[in-house]
């Protein structure tokens, strides 16, 4: 029985080389001890539980082609792919999914991310940083009365209730926003309200002149340098709706740029937005950044110090210098962070204020520009966290769901099929093994909808030894004799199994081609379910007949 | 041995005007539900919006969330219990603010959360997820939902050609269509969510119900080839259908089993999927006798095959190849004329 002896070597075999694919291992992985990351070794069984299982948060990101058109996409995603990646890596999450999806999606999953504000920032800010020169040629006063036509073209007004509250605090807003230094774009309510008072006559004089009938010249006001505009917050949302209009943006002088600044401005209860008219032609970019680290100013406070590299210091060198006593606005993402006076030419290093930002976002910031500026702009296009307690209910519910329904089917089996059903139920656990085995082998990621596909695959994985025990019976019933019938009862049913599985096979390669995410999980442990089950209920159940049919030798019943 | 439903011989195809009836009437009990209460209640994933699971420490009134959130300025947010009393799903649909969340501005979920957190104080309100959806990417969802379906029952249908006969693949295909409307109208009636993975649940049960019906289909295959003499075609289906009966209840009884492990003790979650699983035991069961049969005699009434022409299929699908007379060509040209 030669043939029997190789059969049980490859099961045993098989089994072994699972047994060792599911054992947990030891790797190096930068983890978080005590709130610090640090590189360690660490016991991981092979199997990764899915964010749904261990909490954590899904993300996924696509070119966002509304601030910029994207000739090659799918190249152009590989670039961002990278430096995703690497911002993750340097983010220290362990067991990272960073994966690409078609060719305008990018899967992120941060398992155990207990800061899921912080990544989303991190992730999804494209740090497409431009230094440019704010306008002081008052382009934005002479297309004023344009812009305000059409606005009102368009219909774009502020509600009246809106408008009422926005003026009665205008004039202590606005003048106390102009008495303010440059760092004006933060919250800086403290410093605002000490700030009124003090030299409040100022500009007022300045205010009063804008002030004409349409959207723009009734609630835009100057800010406190040439090129910056003060929006209150009621009229903040029609403005940036009427800014948005290709129309105005037509209507924009030419070379010049609107930009929102990053912080809204805090007055007493009064909330203003600030806008910023740019030469749209930046003077760097991102890409000439070769490091920046976080660093605290004793004056400043929390900066940004970065390094160009030569080109880039070149030009930096030349333009800063050409624009002495100008501001030069930082533009991280279309938004301005900062736009400080220009004392000299800058050469190689410069540094970003963040002006009250705290550590953490100069640590960020720096992270992100060191980690190089994404080629294309990313939009988050979906996102989703899970947390941990969720995690670890949905596991023990699972598991038991598993142990329940393994209860039943041997139940089941064993009460039906007798004898033959002991030898399926021995060829049920080899399946749970290999099939784990296999979902290990293929980096699967196991999820709750995973788990309950699995849970289902137990399932019908039992179809098949119940085709063959039936025909076997049938066989049995014919008058076959207990060898010829085993032998025949697996023949016949063989057709029928293959052409199942193949037709479940093919739906499980089409749900993992246009799945996402659990989806895919689920596709992945079903087929795995579905190629161990053909393995051991074909191979694995016939070996064990063909083991009892060897030590019983002219045995004439067969329990089954 | 114990054996259940041996040697029976049933007239499965006889009620087959009665089943028609009545799964007619189920599709169209669905249909009026969904013409009466709008579409399908489609989950976060297709709709897009900002979906939050929150717990709370106490139990709370729906309506005081409601009224907190309207005030916090997220109105016509769905807020539903989840699972335990403490648990609430709140849902919010609004597309501006979730691209507003997108474009990295103040997310709505945190706005809910601070909203919450000051009506309830701190720590009595506890986020344990979210999941935020551009609106583009629900419609991508759904359309590739939708071409997974279609993709997986043309390949089924190519299959079982290449395998049976175009007839067989035919039926087994609109039957797997039945069943993608039964489901729907099942997942309506039952007001189910329908999300990324009821959608997996629902391909899971094509996969089953086409299973279901090739192991019947296998059987009439193999009948056809020795058919008994004066036998029809309805006889030969009704006793190919009796003798797998007792594969048919025994797998349907341990798939049944891990559904309902799985409906009773997997979670909320969960629970969608499973209720889909578990009506497509059913489904499945019932597709394959009450609808894949009569469809196939329906197709061989006005498509019918000559006996040369089964037995040449026969010869094709591979297994008695040697043992088959080889059929006359003049048979053959006699059945193509007809």
């Amino acid at each position: 029985m030669a043939n029997l002896k190789y059969r049980l070597a490859l099961i045993v075999g098989l089994l072994a080389a699972s047994a060792w694919s599911l054992f947990p291992r030891t790797v190096v992985e930068r983890v978080k001890r005590n709130g610090v990351f640090v590189y360690d070794t660490v016991n991981r069984v092979p199997l990764k539980r899915g964010l749904d299982l261990q909490g954590g948060m899904h993300l996924e990101l696509e070119i966002d082609e509304s601030k910029q058109a994207v000739a090659n996409k799918s190249e152009a995603l590989d670039r961002a792919l990278k430096v995703v990646r690497q911002r993750i890596d340097e983010f220290g999450v362990s067991e990272p999914v960073v994966q690409k999806a078609g060719d305008n999606r990018i899967i992120v999953e941060l398992p155990g991310i207990d800061d899921p504000e912080r990544a989303l920032e991190l992730v999804q800010k494209s740090a497409f940083l431009e230094f440019q020169i704010v306008d002081k040629s008052q382009a934005f006063e002479r297309v004023a009365p344009r812009f305000d036509e059409i606005a009102k073209n368009a219909n774009i007004m502020v509600s009246s209730a809106k408008i009422a509250g926005g003026d009665t605090a205008k004039s202590v807003g606005v003048t106390s926003l102009l008495t303010q230094k440059t760092d004006s774009t933060k919250d800086s309510t403290g410093k605002a309200v000490a700030a009124v008072g003090k030299d409040s006559a100022g500009k007022d004089s300045t205010a009063a002149k804008a002030v004409a009938g349409g959207l723009f010249s009734t609630n835009v006001q100057p800010g406190q340098m040439p090129g910056m505009y003060v929006v209150p917050e009621a009229a903040y949302a029609a403005i940036s709706q009427a800014l948005a209009l290709p129309a105005i943006q037509d209507a924009m002088p030419p070379g010049k740029t609107i930009r929102w600044g990053v912080d809204s401005l805090v007055n007493g209860a009064q909330r203003f937005f600030a806008f910023y008219v740019l030469d749209s032609r930046p003077i760097i970019q991102g890409d000439a950044l070769t490091d920046a680290r976080p660093n605290t100013d004793p004056v400043e406070g929390n900066v940004v110090q970065f390094t160009l590299n030569n080109e880039g210091a070149r030009r930096f060198k030349s333009e800063t210098g050409k624009h002495v006593k100008d501001n030069m606005a930082i533009v991280l993402d279309q938004r301005v962070v900062t736009a400080p006076v220009l004392n000299s030419a800058i050469g190689r290093n410069g540094q970003i204020t963040l002006g009250g930002g705290s550590l953490q976002a100069a640590q960020d910031l720096a992270l992100v520009l060191r980690a190089g500026a994404l080629p294309v702009p990313l939009k988050v296009a979906q996102y989703g966290t899970i947390g941990a307690s969720l995690g670890a209910d949905s596991i023990n519910k699972g598991v038991l769901a598993l142990g329940i329904a393994m209860l039943l089917i041997v139940v089941i089996l064993i009460g039906y099929y007798r004898f033959a059903g002991i030898l399926a139920v021995s060829a049920l656990l080899l399946y749970l093994i290999y099939t784990l085995a296999m979902l290990a082998g293929f980096h699967a990621v196991l999820t709750l909808p995973g788990l309950a596909g699995f849970v289902l695959s137990v399932g019908i994985a039992v179809d098949a030894n119940v085709l063959i025990f039936e025909r076997i019976r049938e066989e049995l019933d014919h008058g076959k004799s207990v060898r010829l019938s085993i032998d025949e009862g697996f023949r016949h049913a063989l057709s029928a199994i293959i052409d199942t599985s193949a037709t479940t096979i093919l739906s499980g390669m089409v749900l993992y081609q246009y799945g996402t995410g659990p989806v895919r999980g689920f596709a992945v442990t079903l087929v795995a379910g579905l190629v161990a089950s053909l393995f051991t209920a074909i191979f694995v159940s016939k070996t064990f007949f063909l083991v009892w049919l060897n030590r019983s030798r002219g045995v004439q019943t067969l329990s089954i | 041995m114990i054996r259940i439903f041996h040697n029976t011989t049933y007239h499965f195809l006889k009620h087959c005007r009665l089943a028609a009836g009545l799964t007619a009437a189920f599709i169209a009990a669905g249909l009026v539900t969904y013409v009466t209460t709008g579409g399908p209640n489609y989950s976060i994933e297709f709709t897009g919006g900002t979906l939050m699971q929150v717990q709370f420490k106490q139990k709370p009134d729906v309506a005081v969330i409601r009224s907190t959130l309207d005030q916090a300025g997220i109105t016509g947010a769905e807020i539903q219990q989840f699972g335990t009393e403490l648990d609430y799903t709140i849902r919010a649909r609004d597309e501006k603010q979730v691209e507003a969340q997108a474009a990295g501005a103040e997310g709505i979920s945190k706005k809910i959360v601070s909203a919450l957190t000051q009506k309830y104080g701190a720590g009595a309100v506890s986020m344990v997820r979210t999941e935020a959806v551009g609106p583009k990417v629900g419609s991508e969802l759904r359309s590739g939902a939708f071409k997974a379906m279609l993709l997986a029952s043309l390949f089924t249908l190519i299959y079982l050609a290449i395998r049976f006969d175009w007839r067989f693949g035919l039926a087994a295909v609109l039957s797997t269509a039945h069943d993608i409307l039964v489901t729907l109208a099942f997942i309506k009636l039952l007001n189910i969510e329908v999300s990324l993975t009821v959608v997996a649940a629902i391909l899971t049960l094509l996969g089953y119900s086409a299973n279901d019906t090739i192991i019947i289909f296998d059987r009439v295959r193999e009948n056809l080839r020795k058919m008994r003499k004066g036998e029809s075609l309805p006889e030969v289906l009704d006793r190919s259908i009796n003798e797998t009966l007792p594969r048919s209840i025994m797998t349907h009884a341990t798939t049944l089993a891990a559904t309902l492990a799985l409906l009773l003790v997997a979670g909320e979650v969960i629970r969608p999927f499973a209720w889909v699983m578990a009506f497509g035991v059913f489904v499945a069961t019932f597709s394959s006798i009450y609808v894949a049969g009569p469809i196939l005699m329906y197709i061989e009434s006005r498509y019918p095959r000559g006996a040369a022409e089964a037995q040449s299929r026969a010869i094709r699908a591979g297994t008695d190849a040697a043992s088959a007379p080889a059929p006359s060509t003049a048979r053959a040209d006699r059945a193509k004329a007809r």
